[in-house]
């Protein structure tokens, strides 16, 4: 994870001459540096226990616990993982619910961003309104639970995962404190060109709001990636687990690890480990691309909010 | 405008469906008759919940757990956003920016996995703290039967899921600082600590605010995925890390009862609210130019 982190950053950059270099160490930025170095190596430090321990073989496992190093090394989690079929499925439930559920959400979030960031009278505030309520207030899970089984019939289905978030409001507003910097002169050259309102939302806006709909595309995509709390309500069907669900019933019982596999002397812990590492793997290797979109939309909805 | 429209709708349905919902609370629901027939119960499920004996103890740990949740990350997001501050050259701070935030991107679930590694090994061991207490022949404790250290478990779990988070958005509020202020203080002979402690925390008040706003807006509101990732159904831990949501999952799952977990979800919506307003009014009169809406 470290190492991934490093390669992206620009080494060789050549900086101006800081005012700052020439100031003698202080002892605070001393401890500053101790300080971030030590969180940094607690944030990380589990990560490689997980990926260490995913690659040691489950008897050195369970008699020496985690080490540092994976010896002896065995790839028999991977293997048994792979060629059963359940961890396939599941990744293929989870890309269609964070595929699916990412693309809903930001062409609802960018609709509704729009227009309240356009400042329509009588359209605009009361849309503000309507959308910042759920986040101080909502129904809860019961009656959630209700509309979901009862109503719309959704259960087994992954739109009941999806469809509970396609909207979060905090996300609507990083989205309106971006299209209200948009310059009125290009929307007034456009009118000028004929163009219609929602022509000019497709073909001027959206092109040029590309910076804000990654950064809005990229905090749902964690956000149903993650998601298990739904499933677990609304899935019952084991071939419809997304991974974060296959995940948890591996917590809650060592006995399904043996499922997952095709071979009854499965590894156990050594699997739960490296299904760990399958489900983290995507969101790590797209993370040091991806941060700086996350840093951005953070600055946004905190600065303006 | 019709662009609105799908939000709208799926907001509506998903959002405000289930507030409408909650009339549940008031009924005697039966899954035959429905949200439309079931009979009326009247205020007969508050009664049931608030004499049962778990409300105290629910609602106790839900504000215990979310105070020490909310001051522990403040706490910890603002030093982490001085002391990064301090970090010259911009590819190093990036850096450590980017490890001390990748936590937030991992699942409840796989940070129970982690808490797994650190508290119970695999087969029976004791797990890394246990070893590396034993090294210092510290006998070594089953973390998983002890309620009493959870509530800081808990939060050193929130803390490293959120610190870096948190000491994002203060590190971002602080490069708004004007250069200036700082320069004033180098005049006047100050040191970087002092400066820290004197110029940049007074002026991340205004942040802070925000965020306790926020935060305080959800204090009835149980972490549940949290929560129930790590602690799930081991009923030796109830008497601390059991919160209003988890209860609430847990009765509906086990006994079915929705007339009174939808009075549980509609109390704390209602508590939810008021204290919200409150917290946004107190915060307006102190700091005008930063409220939300």
């Amino acid at each position: 994870m470290t190492a991934t982190v490093e390669r992206t950053a620009p080494v060789t950059r050549v900086r101006p001459p800081s005012r700052r270099k020439s100031r003698r160490l202080e002892p605070f930025t001393i401890a500053s540096y101790a300080g971030v170095i030590c969180f940094g190596l607690v944030c990380a430090i589990p990560f490689w226990m997980v990926v260490a321990g995913s690659l040691t073989a489950e008897s050195a496992l369970s008699q020496r616990g985690y080490s540092f190093w994976p010896t002896p090394f065995s790839l028999d989690a991977y293997t048994t993982l792979f060629q059963g079929t359940r961890v396939w499925l599941s990744y293929g439930a989870t890309i269609f619910i964070t595929g699916i559920g990412t693309a809903i959400a930001v062409a609802a979030t960018s609709g509704i961003a729009w227009v309240i960031a356009r400042g329509l009278p009588r359209v605009s505030r009361p849309l503000a309104v309507f959308a910042y309520i759920p986040m101080l207030f909502n129904g809860g899970l019961v009656p959630m639970y209700i509309l979901i089984t009862q109503v719309l019939q959704l259960q087994n289905s992954w739109f009941a995962v999806i469809l509970p978030l396609v909207i979060a409001p905090f996300l609507v507003f990083v989205q309106v404190s971006f299209f209200r910097a948009t310059p009125q002169e290009i929307l007034d050259a456009a009118r000028i060109d004929g163009a219609g309102e929602l022509r000019i939302f497709f073909q001027v806006v959206l092109p040029l709001s590309k910076p804000v709909i990654a950064v809005i595309a990229l905090f749902y995509a964690v956000t149903f990636w993650n998601e298990w709390f739904h499933a677990l309500l609304f899935l019952s069907q084991p071939e419809k687990f997304p991974l974060q669900l296959v995940l948890q019933n591996l917590i809650s019982s060592v006995t399904n690890a043996a499922e997952l596999g095709t071979t009854s002397a499965a590894p156990v812990y050594q699997m739960r480990l490296a299904m760990t590492v399958i489900t983290i793997g995507p969101i790590l290797l797209a993370y040091p691309f991806a941060q700086r979109y996350f840093v951005k939309g953070l600055t946004l909805g905190a600065t303006k909010g | 405008m019709i662009l609105a429209a799908p939000a709208v709708i799926l907001l509506l349905v998903f959002a405000y469906g289930p507030m409408a919902g909650l009339v549940v609370a008031f009924q005697d629901f039966n899954v035959a008759d429905g949200v439309f027939a079931s009979p009326w119960a009247g205020l007969e499920n508050f009664r049931f919940f608030f004499t049962s004996g778990d409300a105290t103890r629910i609602m106790r740990n839900t504000l215990l757990l979310n105070v020490l949740f909310l001051s522990a990350t403040l706490a910890v997001g603002v030093m982490l956003a001085l002391m990064l501050n301090e970090i010259r050259g911009k590819v190093t701070k990036r850096f450590f920016q980017s490890v001390i935030f990748v936590p937030y991107f991992v699942s409840p679930i796989v940070v129970s996995i982690f808490l797994q590694a650190f508290l119970a090994g695999p087969g029976g061991r004791g797990g890394l703290i246990n070893d590396a207490a034993g090294l210092f022949g510290i006998p070594s404790v089953t973390w998983y039967t002890e309620p009493g250290p959870w509530p800081w478990i808990l939060t050193l779990v929130k803390v490293w899921q959120l610190g870096g988070y948190m000491s994002v958005i203060f590190l971002a509020a602080i490069t708004a600082i004007p250069e200036e202020v700082y320069e004033a203080g180098e005049i006047d002979g100050a040191s970087r600590a002092q400066m820290a402690w004197r110029i940049t925390t007074p002026l991340l008040k205004p942040t802070a605010a925000i965020l306790l706003v926020l935060g305080v807006g959800r204090i009835f509101y149980g972490d549940f995925a949290t929560i129930y990732a790590i602690v799930g159904d081991n009923g030796t831990l109830f008497p601390t890390t059991d919160v209003i949501d988890t209860y609430v999952f847990r009765a509906l799952r086990t006994r079915g009862d929705f007339g009174v977990t939808a009075a549980i979800g509609l109390v704390q919506s209602v508590v939810g609210f008021v204290l919200v307003v409150i917290a946004t009014m107190v915060q307006r009169r102190y700091a005008k130019e930063t409220s939300i809406l």
